[in-house]
């Protein structure tokens, strides 16, 4: 087994197993580390709770409720904001962040009436709105508060709402993945079959594992629709609280994210027979093949739409995308994602962006996911589970890439050591997804690679020995040394909008007509 | 030309043709592995159903066979077995000179291959938790 140790972690053992290097004629019978595993204590990990999986990742996308947390402050503020899920309503569930304020005195005599008046409080203060998750932490687990006895005394009293209780306590898991499995069960458990939907088409889907980071889940979602797809619930990014009540009367589910959202796409198909269909909606040749597979899926007719729109986007952003492609070529890049990037990048974009992905890691993925990562990236790839802040520098120090793509907190650690970074949990300038989404993140990749700031903030200027008769360098002299102007003007950059997801709220879409139920004939 | 030495002339001659079979496997699984998802499903079993139903729809495809579409569960297998059996002929022209036997030995090995990769040699420790 190929496994690599880290100098600064010599000294942990437990350590020993977590990191791999792919080399030559390995696969991943050769060469695994290990994955989901509980954190060694004193090492500085980049991972969150299971409390923050089940409410910051999977539950507050939902966009037309009120997220509760019981417990401290603390818990739901120093969580919020972290990732861009926007929403066509406003972002209300952006807007407001709430939590029960818990204090030692709730802990000693309970806090089950504190909670029950928070509940109240709630919806007296958004009459508009409805529905309301609830979600327990460390310190309201601990004390054994029934969060399902007041969210139902509730229900009575106010017969036009309806509250979904997720119990994932932050110490219920190795991370932020026992979260996700948690609110993945209970909401199947408990809400999915509790709503009937209006199918407004002959084709229906769920789409699942999507986080609608930036609108990446609205760019997917006007793709099902232009091939005459209903989208009867998008779990959970822009997605509706009733929406996703129904999720058992769709004919396919349609899975981004297996890491954080394949145990309900597996339970729905156990519990309703309704079929699991991986795809990747990254990069113009898995994300045109995915669209192909989905309206395959449905028939002929979706599969015209489907290729209409394939040639369109690709004939309109294929070109912008080799300009960057031609740039990128060679850069070495470490794809330090928090769970799915990991596998649905680390093929692609070698082959459409020209550059070498030299590392993969992921912080709460479990060995699934470095199965797929591991097959998918190429030979030298260095492979770390859950890595801590120094390895992480070791790495970059050892590996020496042009760029981390990763989230902010690893993101600013790299920033430190002179390597930019992007950020791909919250996305610099997203959507990524789609094909002009992928046109976005070479853009992306491309300023943060070719950034002037990066050479200027390498001069010591506590020392005077530095040049002073060199001028400053455009992005362009960096990346085209030598190229006469009138040649860089030959072909284009990216030309598309700031924002690319707002024009298409409000959209009108054709689907076929629903086929009839089948009645008994008079 | 003695007996033995044509025996011994056979022998590398199948020696030969079993090494570009599994050269021709190798490419084969090279190309799943980089570009599909659906033989990482989370458990044992969950990816011997998924082998079986993509691999063995790929294989009728191959062969020109007809495929039963009759469930959403197979055409949901299909799907997947459709877009890979246009990959392979796509990628790898030398199947379109392959006769049915080498089709269905060239699929039997792969299917045995995968499985080994996906299920009976994998390392993932995960992959025999009873529940999801």
């Amino acid at each position: 087994m190929p496994y690599h140790t880290f100098k600064c972690s010599e000294c942990l053992p437990d350590r020993q197993k977590h990191a791999v290097i792919k080399g030559p004629g390995e696969d991943i019978t050769s060469c695994l580390p290990l994955g989901n595993l509980n954190t060694i204590p004193g090492t500085i990990t980049e991972r969150g709770c299971a409390y923050c999986g089940a409410k910051h990742v999977i539950g507050t996308p939902m966009k037309d409720v009120i997220h509760m947390s019981h417990g401290p402050v603390g818990c739901t503020y120093d969580t919020w904001m972290t990732k861009r899920y926007i929403s066509d309503n406003d972002n209300f569930q952006l807007k407001y962040t709430y939590a029960t304020d818990m204090k030692e005195k709730h802990i000693v005599f309970g806090a089950e009436k504190v909670l029950k008046q928070n509940i109240h409080e709630a919806f007296d203060a958004f009459p508009n709105i409805k529905r309301m998750t609830l979600y327990q932490t460390c310190s309201s687990a601990l004390i054994g508060d029934d969060m399902d006895a007041i969210a139902k005394q509730v229900m009575k009293e106010r017969p036009d709402v309806d509250i979904f209780v997720c119990n994932a306590p932050g110490f219920g898991g190795t991370s932020q993945t026992g979260g996700h499995h948690k609110i993945n069960i209970a909401w199947i458990n408990n809400k999915v079959g509790t709503f009937e939907p209006e199918i407004k088409s002959k084709y229906t889907i769920n789409y699942v594992g999507d986080y609608n980071i930036q609108g990446d889940c609205e760019i997917m979602t006007d793709f099902f629709q232009r091939m005459g797809i209903q989208v009867l619930s998008s779990f959970t990014g822009n997605g509706s609280y009733d929406d996703l009540r129904s999720m058992h009367k769709a004919d396919l589910n349609v899975l981004e994210c297996a890491r954080s959202a394949e145990y309900i796409c597996n339970e729905l198909r156990v519990r309703y027979g309704t079929p699991r269909l991986d795809i990747d909606g990254f990069g113009f040749d898995l994300l045109a093949e995915s669209l192909m597979k989905v309206a395959m899926f449905f028939g002929d007719d979706c599969v015209a739409k489907a290729k209409e729109i394939i040639d369109e986007e690709v004939a309109r952003w294929k070109p912008e995308l080799d300009w960057y492609a031609k740039r990128l070529k060679g850069k070495k890049i470490c794809l330090w994602p928090g769970g799915s990037k990991l596998w649905h990048w680390a093929h692609v974009i070698e082959e459409e962006m020209g550059v070498k992905v030299v590392s993969v890691y992921s912080k709460f993925g479990h060995q699934g996911d470095f199965e797929k990562g591991i097959a998918r990236c190429g030979e030298g790839a260095l492979a770390i589970d859950d890595p801590n802040e120094l390895e992480a520098l070791e790495a970059m120090y050892e590996l020496k890439p042009d760029c981390i793509l990763t989230g902010m907190r690893p993101g600013e650690v790299a920033k430190k050591i002179r390597i930019p970074y992007l950020n791909i949990h919250a996305y610099h300038n997203g959507p990524y997804k789609g094909f002009e989404g992928w046109v976005r993140l070479a853009r992306d990749l491309y300023n943060a690679i070719y950034s002037p700031v990066m050479n200027l903030a390498a001069i010591d200027i506590s020392k005077d020995d530095f040049d002073t008769d060199t001028g400053f360098k455009t992005r362009t002299m960096l990346s085209d040394p030598g190229t006469p102007r009138e040649e860089l003007h030959t072909e284009h950059m990216y030309t598309g909008k700031m924002d690319i997801v707002t024009h298409l709220r409000g959209k009108t879409y054709e689907f076929p007509a629903p086929d009839k139920p089948v009645t008994d004939a008079v | 030309m003695s007996f033995r030495h044509r025996i011994s002339l056979l022998q590398m001659l199948c020696e030969e043709s079993n090494m570009e079979m599994k050269e021709k496997i190798a490419a084969l699984e090279n190309y799943i592995m980089q570009r599909c998802l659906w033989q990482f499903h989370s458990r044992a079993w969950d990816r011997e159903t998924q082998n079986t139903g993509i691999l063995g729809i790929t294989r009728q495809l191959l062969c020109g066979e007809e495929v039963d579409l009759s469930t959403p569960a197979q055409k949901c297998f299909w799907v997947d077995a459709a877009c890979l059996a246009d990959g392979f002929r796509s990628k790898f022209p030398w199947i379109n000179e392959m006769s049915l036997p080498e089709i269905n030995e060239m699929m039997d090995g792969l299917k045995a291959r995968i499985d080994y990769v996906t299920i009976h040699g994998s390392l993932n420790e995960e992959l025999s938790v009873k529940l999801y």
